[in-house]
């Protein structure tokens, strides 16, 4: 068993899942971004065509007819079993993920997305959650806010707050992003600023970070509580500054994610696994232990 | 037009008398540049004042202050508090032994992050604070009443229910004014709807925006703290006679810079109408600081 095979037999943790939707109920799910794009193809995508507004970087994004569809949480939890996944965080704003955390609560933790457009909204939103729920983590897209909100905008600063106060995690996506939208709300600089006001933060970022991936490295040794997860990239893909920093003083710091079914299969992901050059003792920090701690999710005993 | 004298004012920015040689201004200095300030002003701002009080208030100033409470008709005061026993020492007492004539608010420091957010919570819950205040141009450094340090406090004070108190307009001291230019009040009303945003110390020479503002923000309030009564903008007081009636409120400024005599001295030829005079002196200031 190579190391990576033992850390992977370990369990791992995928900490931004989607339940699977039919294509018809993921076109309508990303009404928001058509919303806010501009061109053409975006916009006026139908049902068909560019469904998934970030589809053109993708290959054999996961699709599922109407007919095709089961019990969700049933479907993503058997896909987690064939593939090893052994607890990942979802969204609980929906009757779907309602009940994936509320009938298999050792393996999905609840996460929540939020739009500081809300105000104070957006705020008791959190307290509402954490309340009901084992919160595990506030998602934000700031690009795909409408209006866009910058991650150093005033609307967020309540917001972190709030994280702070509920020691929840807040996770962003950073750095250009796939659908064409504007990059400047996630450019990754702006995580500068919040992690100085709010050291106490728990901020991981999203959606990799590129092209500053240099930048985002150093800042991920500057500030103790700034982490890095790898949504939306396919293993061959993870930035070369992110996979030394990991290998160096960022043992820590990384943090597996996957991007199911939104736009990678767990065969890939799995299958291009192996073949990233983490050194012996990152594996188990990346797959398991880092979001184990970052999140607070329980340490599971996986039976081998 | 007749200021009624039977209504129980209360004063919403009062203080016990400084111990002797404690009128400190020491947090401006870091930003005040002129020799004046810096060599020769005992109170930043005393080239606006005459007469600026100082009161012998023997060894109980909290006696004292209600003394002269008593003698001008004011029920209550709000009195600044912090938890540092060695400061406040003397309106921490009067809170405690007095919380039919004084409640307390407590001033807010945005450089200071989630500190400053939980210790708002905190003085709420320990100490009973009714509402928060700052002074954005005496900050160092300064914070604009706009900035995004300011947006974790106000969403505090949403969730405690409490006002928040803020100097707006040219400050007295000789510090740069823009972070209290009355315009930045727009936008936090507009992101805060249910804040409750009080202001301090005039918004001159803006009153005209000020009115604006008072009118466009159902929960935006003035406070005539700082000024002589012969000296209330006339946009205010011509807002509080018409559709203002509920949204101006008497603020003092006893002992840092007006002598209560002269306050209610001058306040008779304030020209409020009848109906406006309870509310001014009293009323809005029991809703709106829920006391």
């Amino acid at each position: 068993m190579t190391p990576y095979e033992a850390a992977k037999a370990g369990g791992v943790v995928d900490t931004a899942v989607g339940f699977p939707k039919s294509r018809e109920d993921m076109y309508d799910f990303y009404e928001f971004i058509r919303k806010g794009s501009h061109d053409s193809a975006t916009k006026d995508a139908k049902a068909g065509e560019l469904e998934f507004p970030a589809g053109y970087m993708f290959k054999n994004v996961p699709k599922w007819e109407s007919d095709d569809m089961g019990d969700p949480v049933e479907m993503l939890f058997l896909e987690h079993q064939r593939h090893g996944i052994t607890q990942a965080i979802v969204g609980v704003e929906d009757e779907v993920g309602q009940r994936a955390v509320r009938d298999l609560p050792d393996h999905f933790f609840a996460g929540i997305s939020i739009d500081p457009n809300e105000g104070m909204d957006a705020v008791r939103k959190i307290d509402r959650y954490a309340n009901e729920f084992d919160l595990k983590s506030v998602g934000a897209f700031p690009s795909g806010l409408y209006p866009q909100v910058a991650l150093n905008d005033k609307m967020f600063y309540p917001i972190y707050a709030k994280c702070i106060e509920v020691d929840v995690a807040f996770c962003s996506t950073a750095g250009v992003p796939g659908p064409r939208l504007q990059f400047a709300p996630q450019e990754v600089a702006l995580i500068d600023e919040v992690c100085w006001f709010f050291p106490e933060l728990k901020f991981v970022t999203r959606h990799g970070c590129e092209p500053w991936t240099a930048l985002a490295a150093k800042l991920l040794l500057k500030w103790p509580n700034l982490y890095y997860s790898t949504t939306a990239f396919a293993p061959k893909y993870y930035p070369a500054d992110i996979i030394n920093f990991g290998n160096t003083r960022g043992a820590d710091k990384v943090i597996f994610s996957g991007y199911f079914p939104a736009g990678l299969t767990y065969e890939r992901i799995f299958n291009e696994m192996p073949d990233v050059p983490f050194r012996d003792h990152v594996w188990p920090k990346f797959l398991r232990e880092n979001a184990q701690r970052v999140f607070k999710l329980p340490e599971k005993k996986v039976s081998q | 037009m007749t200021m009624p004298s039977d209504v129980g004012v209360i004063d919403l920015m009062i203080a016990t008398p400084f111990r002797a040689g404690a009128r400190t201004y020491q947090f401006l200095r870091q930003s005040l540049r002129d020799r004046e300030s810096l060599d020769e002003f005992e109170f930043p701002a005393q080239y606006m004042f005459k007469d600026v009080p100082h009161p012998e208030a023997g060894d109980d100033p909290v006696r004292f202050l209600l003394e002269q409470m008593d003698k001008f008709g004011i029920e209550k005061g709000m009195l600044g508090v912090s938890f540092a026993e060695d400061k406040s020492g003397d309106s921490l007492r009067a809170l405690k032994e007095h919380p039919d004539r004084f409640f307390g608010s407590l001033e807010v420091d945005p450089n200071r992050g989630m500190d400053a957010v939980r210790d708002l919570k905190r003085a709420v819950e320990e100490l009973g604070v009714k509402a928060a205040t700052a002074f954005p141009a005496g900050l160092y450094p300064q914070v604009p009443i706009n900035d995004a340090k300011f947006y974790p406090i106000y969403a505090k004070c949403i969730e405690l229910d409490i006002p928040i108190c803020v100097c707006a307009g040219v400050p007295g001291p000789r510090v740069p004014f823009a972070p209290q230019y009355v315009g930045l009040i727009d936008e936090v009303c507009w992101y805060f709807p249910e804040l409750k945003f009080v202001t301090r110390h005039g918004c001159e020479p803006w009153a005209d925006l000020a009115v604006k503002l008072l009118l466009k923000w159902p929960n935006l309030y003035y406070s005539t703290s700082a000024f002589a009564p012969r000296y209330y903008p006339e946009a205010v007081v011509k807002f509080a006679n018409t559709r203002g009636a509920d949204k101006v409120m008497y603020a003092g400024y006893y002992p840092m810079g007006l002598s209560l005599d002269r306050i209610f001295k001058e306040m008779p030829d304030v020209p409020f109408r009848d109906h406006v005079w309870p509310k001014f002196l009293r009323e809005n200031a029991e809703r709106v600081f829920k006391l």
